[in-house]
C-alpha cells in the first residue's frame, strides 16, 4: 500500500460512451416486452373515486390498466420507501401522483391508452408553497457548539440577513425507467438506480417477496445526482405489473412525470446571524434554516451539516425546521443541504468582510478551524486555507479592488470577482468484495457501488492497476447489481472512499494468495496472468470486507440486509470533511443586465485523488451545477393549482454550455490517513458547494447589489 | 398522442388537394418541430398529417433581383448561414441562428416556423397528455374554459396587446425580423394563390385567442418574400433571455437603419417575448425619424416602443427590459457597416 499521488488515467467508459454504446437499463434488450405508461393525478389532494378502463382497453395494443386494486395493502411504516408507498393508491397526496398503469404491445398503445383514462376524484384543499395558509415550522433538534448568544453580546459588529434558495429538479438527462422481467419465481428489475439495493428492499416490502426472489440490475446511470438514490416511485408499480401478466414490462417515465413523482431540492430559507469581535475575528453564529417538507417526507433539513466545520466559530446555535405542505416527498439533490447553507453561510460571511471593510480572502484567512464546535473532535484533515491560498494565487486575487463598482470596462460593463467556500462530510460505508485474477488475461472485481458518470469504476481500476500486474483490458468491475455483491446506497461522496480501499485490501490479499501458491518460489516472468498460467493455476479468488473508522460487524451486517451502513462524518476519534475553494469572475451588461461567468478557479481538498481525470470533471460538473442553480433553476409552482409548472427541460432553464466560460481546476491532493489508508474523502458534492456563494459575492463585487435569493435574473439587476 | 392517417404529396397543389380529401383535423406538417411537440402534449389531435417535406422546389433560396424570396422549406439553418442573408441582411440570420439549436434548425423549415404556436406554460400543460400531470385553464386550448395565466405565475407573459382572455406572447424570432422588414408570404389554397404581408398573418387574442393565424385551414405557405432594403446592413435581432442560448425571448428587438451620417433617415422595429403577436413598434420609428442616433435617442425608442405596455403580476420587469433591448439594438445595428 502507498499513499503517492496516482498518475492521468482515462475514463474507463469514455470510449463507449462517445461512440453511444454504453448500456443503460432501458436499453437492456428483453424478447416479448410490453411497454407501460402512468396515468397522473389531475388533482392535488383527496381521493381517487373511479378509473374508467374501458376507453383505454379499447386502444388496440392495450393489454391491461392496473389501479390500487391490483396491488398489495401498502406496507405498515415509512422505513425505506418514499411516502406515500410506491404503489397506486387511491389516496393522492400531490398533482401528478400514479393512478393507474397502462400496459400495451407497443409504447404508442400505452400512451394512448394513457390519455384515454379521465378518473373522477373527490378532491380536497391543499396547500401547495411554503408561504400559503396554515403552514406550521415543525423543528428538528438543533445544532449548538458553545453558547451563541452571550458570544453574540460581545460581538462589537454583527450581520444578520436572510437567504432563500429555490425548488430545484435533478433533471439527469437519463429518465427514470424500470424493466421488469417475472421468471421462475425470479424477479430480475433493471433500472437505473444509485441504490439496487434500496430498490430491492422497497420490492420485497411492497410486493411480499423474499430476498431471493429479487434481484436488481443498474449496469450504468445517465447522470444520478441524488434523484435515483431512494426506491423510485415506479419500481414496485411496473414491476407488479409483470408478474400479473407474466411478460416483461418497461416503462420509461415521461419528464414531466419525473417533476411530479421524483425527488427534488426543497425550497429552503436561511436566517444567519453573524458577530464578530473587535479584532474583526467570527465569534458568534446564529442561524435558522427551514425548508419545504411533503407531509410524510423525511429528507432531513441537515443545513448545519457543513457551515459550522468551515472557519472555527466555537459559539455556534442552529435550528432547523420542515414546513409540511401537499407536494411529493423531497429528497437528495447535489450537496442536498450545504449547497444552500454555503450559499446562505458563505454570502453572509462575505457581507461581514464588507461591513469590516476587509479583504473577503484575508478575512477567511483569518478563520483556520480546527475543531468541530458541535461534536467537540478534531479533524482528521481540513485544507480549507490550502484550498484558499492555492486559488488565490491561480485567480491573480491579489489585483482585485476592495471596493465594489470599482471595475468597468469602456462598454459599461461591471466587472466583479468574487470567493466562496464549502464543506462536505466524508462518510463510508462497508463493502464487501470478490476479486479474481485468471490465467486466461481476466480480471474480475465485485463490490458494492453504482457507476452514474462520476467514474467509480475508473477509480476501482486505477487503484488495481497500481497494485496488481494485471491487464486492465480483461478487468470486469462488477457493481451496481444485487446478484454480485452486497449492495449499498452510492450518494453523499461516500462511494470512491469504499470502493477504493475494498480494491486496495483486496490486491493486497491476492498478492498474499500469490505468495502463498508460490511459496517462496521467485515469481515466473510476466504479469499476474502469466504467471499463474505458468504455475498452472486457472485463478486465484479472494474475498474481502472493509469498513471504515469505528464500524464493525454491526455495520458490515446492516450491508448484508441491504439497509444503510454509512458512517461520518463524526468518527470515534475525529471529524472528517472536504472542503473547496472557489474564486469567480462575472460580467454584468450596463443596460440589459445579463450575469456571464467566464472564469472560475476551484481548488478541492478531497483528501487523496485516486482518479485526476473523472476528479477534475466531477469538479467542473459541480461548477457548472452551482452556476446553473445561482443564475438559472427554479421550479415553479402556482399555488392554486400545486403540481410542477415548467415541468420540462425548455422551461425548467438549466445551464448550457455558452453559459459556461473556462474552469480551472485543482487539488490539494493530500491524503488523509486518519479517514482511510489511501487517504481519499470524497469530492462530487463538495465540488458544488460554496461556488453559488462565490457568484453572489462576484455580483456584489461587480454591481454594489447584494442578491440573497436564487437565482439571481435578469430583473434582480435591472 | 393518438394514432393519425398520413400523406406525402410530391406536389403543392397535391398537398391542397390532399388536405381536402383528408377532411376534418387534417394538419400540413413539415419539420414537425412544433406539431409533433404539441401532440405528445395531446394540445394538438390531427387525424390526419399531411407531409409536405416531398414537394420538390419549395426549398429555394433566391437572393437575386430586388427581393429576397424563401422557399417555405428551405430549413432555418441553411437561411441563417446563406452568404447573401449574412452580409446583408443580419437582422434575418441573427433571428434564425438565436432561435431554438442547431439540430431543431436543421430540421425546422422558414415557412413551418411562422406558425409555431406560444410557450405559455398554462397553454402547454394540462390538454391531457402522459407527459404533463397538470391541468390549467386555457382559452387558447379550450375556449371558455378560462385564462390561468392572468392572476397566475405571469413573469413570462405579454405586456402588449393581451385581452381579459389571454396574454400568451407570441413565441416566435423569425416572424419578428421579417416584420421589422416589410416581408409577405406567398400562399396557396383551394381557392387559389394570394400573398400577404407577415404582419397581417397574427391575430390579437381579443375574445377568440383560440384564432391564431389569419391563414384559411387549407392554405399553406409557399414562400417568404422579403422586399430588399439598404436597411438591411444596419440591421439587428437583439434577444435577450434566461440564458445564453436555447431559450426564447424575455424580450427582443429587430430593427434595421436607414441612416445619412448619424441621422436616422427611417428606423424600423419590432418586438418579440413581449407581445400577443409580432408587434411593430410604429411609434418609436416615428419618434427616431429624422433624429441624430445617440444613446439618449435610442433610449427614448425603446420608451415609445412599450407606448401602452400594461404588466401583469410578475412581468413588469420586461417592459423596462424591452425598453432597453431596443435601444441596444438600435446602437448595434447603427454600427454595422454598410460598406
Amino acid at each position: 500500500m502507498t499513499s503517492a499521488p496516482f498518475p492521468d488515467r482515462p475514463r474507463v467508459d469514455a470510449r463507449e460512451k462517445v461512440l453511444g454504446q454504453a448500456q443503460y437499463a432501458a436499453d437492456v434488450a428483453v424478447p416479448g416486452l410490453l411497454y407501460a405508461m402512468l396515468v397522473p393525478a389531475t388533482i392535488a389532494k383527496g381521493s381517487v373515486r373511479s378509473v374508467p378502463v374501458d376507453a383505454a382497453m379499447r386502444v388496440a395494443g392495450v393489454v391491461r390498466v392496473l389501479t390500487a386494486s391490483d396491488f398489495p395493502p401498502p406496507p405498515a411504516g415509512g422505513a425505506g420507501g418514499p411516502p406515500p408507498p410506491p404503489t397506486i393508491t387511491d389516496q393522492i397526496a400531490y398533482r401528478g401522483q400514479p393512478v393507474a398503469l397502462v400496459v400495451a404491445e407497443t409504447l404508442e398503445a400505452a400512451i394512448e391508452g394513457a390519455e384515454a383514462i379521465r378518473p373522477t376524484y373527490a378532491a380536497m384543499a391543499f396547500v401547495a408553497t411554503i408561504e400559503g395558509d396554515g403552514v406550521e415550522p415543525q423543528p428538528v433538534e438543533p445544532s449548538t457548539g458553545g453558547d451563541a448568544d452571550a458570544a453574540m453580546a460581545r460581538a462589537v459588529t454583527r450581520h444578520e440577513a436572510e437567504y432563500v434558495s429555490p425548488a430545484q429538479h435533478h433533471n439527469p438527462i437519463e429518465m427514470l425507467s424500470t424493466t421488469a422481467v417475472w421468471e421462475g419465481g425470479v424477479l430480475t428489475v433493471y433500472e437505473g438506480t444509485q441504490g439496487s439495493n434500496m430498490a430491492k428492499g422497497a420490492l420485497m416490502r411492497t410486493l411480499r417477496l423474499s430476498a431471493d426472489q429479487v434481484v436488481v440490475k443498474s449496469p450504468q446511470i445517465g447522470g444520478g445526482f441524488g434523484q435515483k438514490g431512494g426506491a423510485q416511485r415506479q419500481t414496485a408499480i411496473v414491476a407488479r405489473a409483470a408478474m400479473l401478466l407474466g411478460r416483461p414490462v418497461k416503462l420509461v417515465v415521461p419528464r414531466g412525470q419525473i417533476f411530479h413523482n421524483a425527488t427534488f431540492r426543497p425550497k429552503n430559507r436561511h436566517r444567519i446571524e453573524i458577530g464578530a469581535d473587535a479584532e474583526g475575528r467570527m465569534i458568534a453564529v446564529r442561524y435558522d434554516a427551514d425548508q419545504q417538507q411533503s407531509r410524510q417526507g423525511q429528507f432531513p433539513p441537515a443545513y448545519h451539516e457543513s457551515p459550522p466545520m468551515m472557519y472555527g466559530i466555537a459559539d455556534y446555535h442552529g435550528t432547523a425546521a420542515n414546513l409540511r405542505i401537499d407536494t411529493q416527498a423531497p429528497g437528495y439533490m447535489r450537496a442536498p443541504t450545504p449547497h444552500p447553507s454555503s450559499f446562505a453561510f458563505d454570502s453572509a460571511v462575505d457581507e461581514m468582510a464588507v461591513k469590516l471593510g476587509i479583504d473577503p480572502l484575508a478575512f477567511r484567512l483569518k478563520h483556520r478551524a480546527t475543531r468541530d464546535p458541535i461534536d467537540d473532535k478534531p479533524f482528521s484533515t481540513h485544507f480549507l486555507h490550502e484550498c484558499l491560498t492555492e486559488g488565490a494565487r491561480r485567480f491573480g486575487w491579489d489585483k482585485r479592488p476592495l471596493a465594489a463598482g470599482a471595475t468597468v470596462r469602456p462598454d459599461g460593463t461591471q466587472v466583479g470577482w468574487g470567493v466562496g467556500c464549502g464543506a462536505y462530510p466524508a462518510n463510508v460505508h462497508p463493502t464487501i468484495a470478490t476479486l479474481r485474477i485468471g490465467a486466461d488475461g481476466t480480471t474480475r472485481f465485485a463490490a458494492a457501488g453504482h457507476e452514474m458518470g462520476q467514474g467509480i469504476r475508473s477509480t476501482i481500476e486505477q487503484v488495481l492497476v497500481r497494485e496488481l500486474a494485471i491487464d486492465p483490458a480483461g478487468l470486469e468491475i462488477a457493481i451496481g447489481d444485487t446478484s454480485v455483491a452486497p449492495q449499498h446506497v452510492t450518494a453523499g461522496s461516500w462511494g470512491t472512499a469504499s470502493a477504493v480501499i475494498a480494491a486496495e485490501r483486496a490486491a493486497a490479499s491476492a498478492k498474499a494468495a500469490m505468495a502463498d501458491l508460490l511459496a517462496g518460489r521467485t515469481p515466473p516472468a510476466g504479469n499476474l496472468h502469466r504467471q499463474l498460467a505458468t504455475v498452472r493455476r486457472p485463478s486465484i479468488q479472494v474475498e474481502v470486507t472493509t469498513t471504515g473508522p469505528g464500524q464493525g460487524a454491526k455495520e458490515v451486517e446492516r450491508l448484508r440486509q441491504g439497509g444503510m451502513a454509512v458512517s461520518g462524518p463524526v468518527y470515534p476519534q475525529f471529524t472528517s470533511f472536504s472542503y473547496i475553494a472557489h474564486f469567480v469572475e462575472v460580467h454584468v451588461e450596463p443596460r440589459t443586465r445579463r450575469i456571464r461567468v467566464p472564469r472560475v478557479v476551484s481548488v478541492a481538498d478531497c483528501g487523496r485523488v485516486i482518479s485526476p481525470r473523472t476528479a477534475a470533471s466531477q469538479v467542473r460538473g459541480g461548477v457548472v451545477w452551482a452556476i446553473s442553480a445561482c443564475l438559472r433553476e427554479a421550479t415553479e409552482v402556482d399555488p392554486r393549482y400545486g403540481g410542477w409548472l415548467n415541468n420540462d427541460l425548455a422551461d425548467y432553464v438549466v445551464a448550457v454550455n455558452a453559459d459556461i466560460g473556462e474552469i480551472d481546476v485543482a487539488f490539494v491532493d493530500q491524503p488523509d490517513n486518519m479517514f482511510n489508508a489511501l487517504g481519499a474523502k470524497g469530492l462530487g458534492e463538495v465540488a458544488m458547494t460554496g461556488c453559488a456563494a462565490a457568484v453572489a459575492n462576484a455580483v456584489y463585487h461587480a454591481t454594489g447589489k447584494r442578491l440573497r435569493e436564487m437565482p439571481f435574473r435578469i430583473e434582480n439587476l435591472l | 398522442m393518438r394514432s393519425f392517417g398520413y400523406t406525402r404529396p410530391d406536389s403543392a397543389q397535391a398537398a391542397v388537394a390532399a388536405f381536402a380529401a383528408a377532411g376534418e383535423g387534417a394538419r400540413y406538417i413539415a419539420g414537425g418541430t412544433t406539431l409533433y411537440d404539441l401532440m405528445k402534449l395531446d394540445i394538438e389531435r390531427p387525424a390526419h398529417l399531411i407531409d409536405v417535406t416531398a414537394i420538390r422546389g419549395l426549398d429555394a433560396i433566391e437572393t437575386g433581383g430586388d427581393r429576397l424570396r424563401f422557399g417555405a422549406l428551405a430549413p432555418m439553418s441553411e437561411v441563417a448561414t446563406n452568404r447573401t442573408v449574412l452580409r446583408d441582411y443580419p437582422v434575418l440570420a441573427e433571428s434564425l441562428a438565436k432561435a431554438a439549436s442547431q439540430q431543431l434548425r436543421n430540421m425546422a423549415t422558414v415557412g413551418g416556423n411562422l406558425f409555431q404556436r406560444t410557450r405559455c406554460l398554462y397553454f402547454r400543460n394540462g390538454a391531457g397528455g402522459t407527459s404533463a400531470g397538470t391541468t390549467y385553464p386555457c382559452n387558447k386550448r379550450e375556449p371558455g374554459s378560462g385564462c390561468a395565466a392572468i392572476g397566475g405565475l405571469d413573469r413570462g407573459q405579454a405586456v402588449l396587446g393581451q385581452s381579459a382572455s389571454c396574454t400568451a406572447v407570441s413565441p416566435g424570432d423569425w416572424p419578428i425580423a421579417l416584420v421589422a422588414l416589410d416581408a409577405y408570404v406567398e400562399i396557396l389554397g383551394a381557392a387559389g394563390t394570394r400573398s400577404l404581408p407577415v404582419a397581417e398573418l397574427y391575430r390579437l387574442p381579443g375574445n377568440t385567442p383560440h384564432l391564431e393565424f389569419t391563414l384559411a385551414p387549407d392554405e399553406i405557405v409557399t414562400a417568404i418574400v422579403v422586399p430588399k432594403t439598404r436597411a438591411g446592413r444596419r440591421s439587428a435581432y437583439h434577444k435577450i433571455r434566461d440564458r445564453e442560448s436555447y431559450a426564447f425571448a424575455l424580450a427582443s428587438a429587430a430593427v434595421a437603419l436607414d441612416m445619412d451620417n448619424d441621422t436616422v433617415r427611417q428606423a424600423r422595429i419590432a418586438l418579440g417575448g413581449v407581445a400577443t403577436r409580432p408587434w411593430r413598434a410604429t411609434a418609436a420609428e416615428a419618434a427616431l425619424a429624422g433624429q441624430r442616433l445617440t444613446p439618449d435617442t435610442a433610449a427614448a425608442a425603446g420608451r415609445a416602443a412599450l407606448t401602452g405596455a400594461v404588466p401583469g403580476r410578475h412581468n413588469g420587469f420586461k417592459i423596462d427590459l424591452a425598453q432597453r433591448t431596443v435601444a441596444d439594438a438600435l446602437l448595434i445595428a447603427a454600427k454595422r457597416t454598410t460598406a
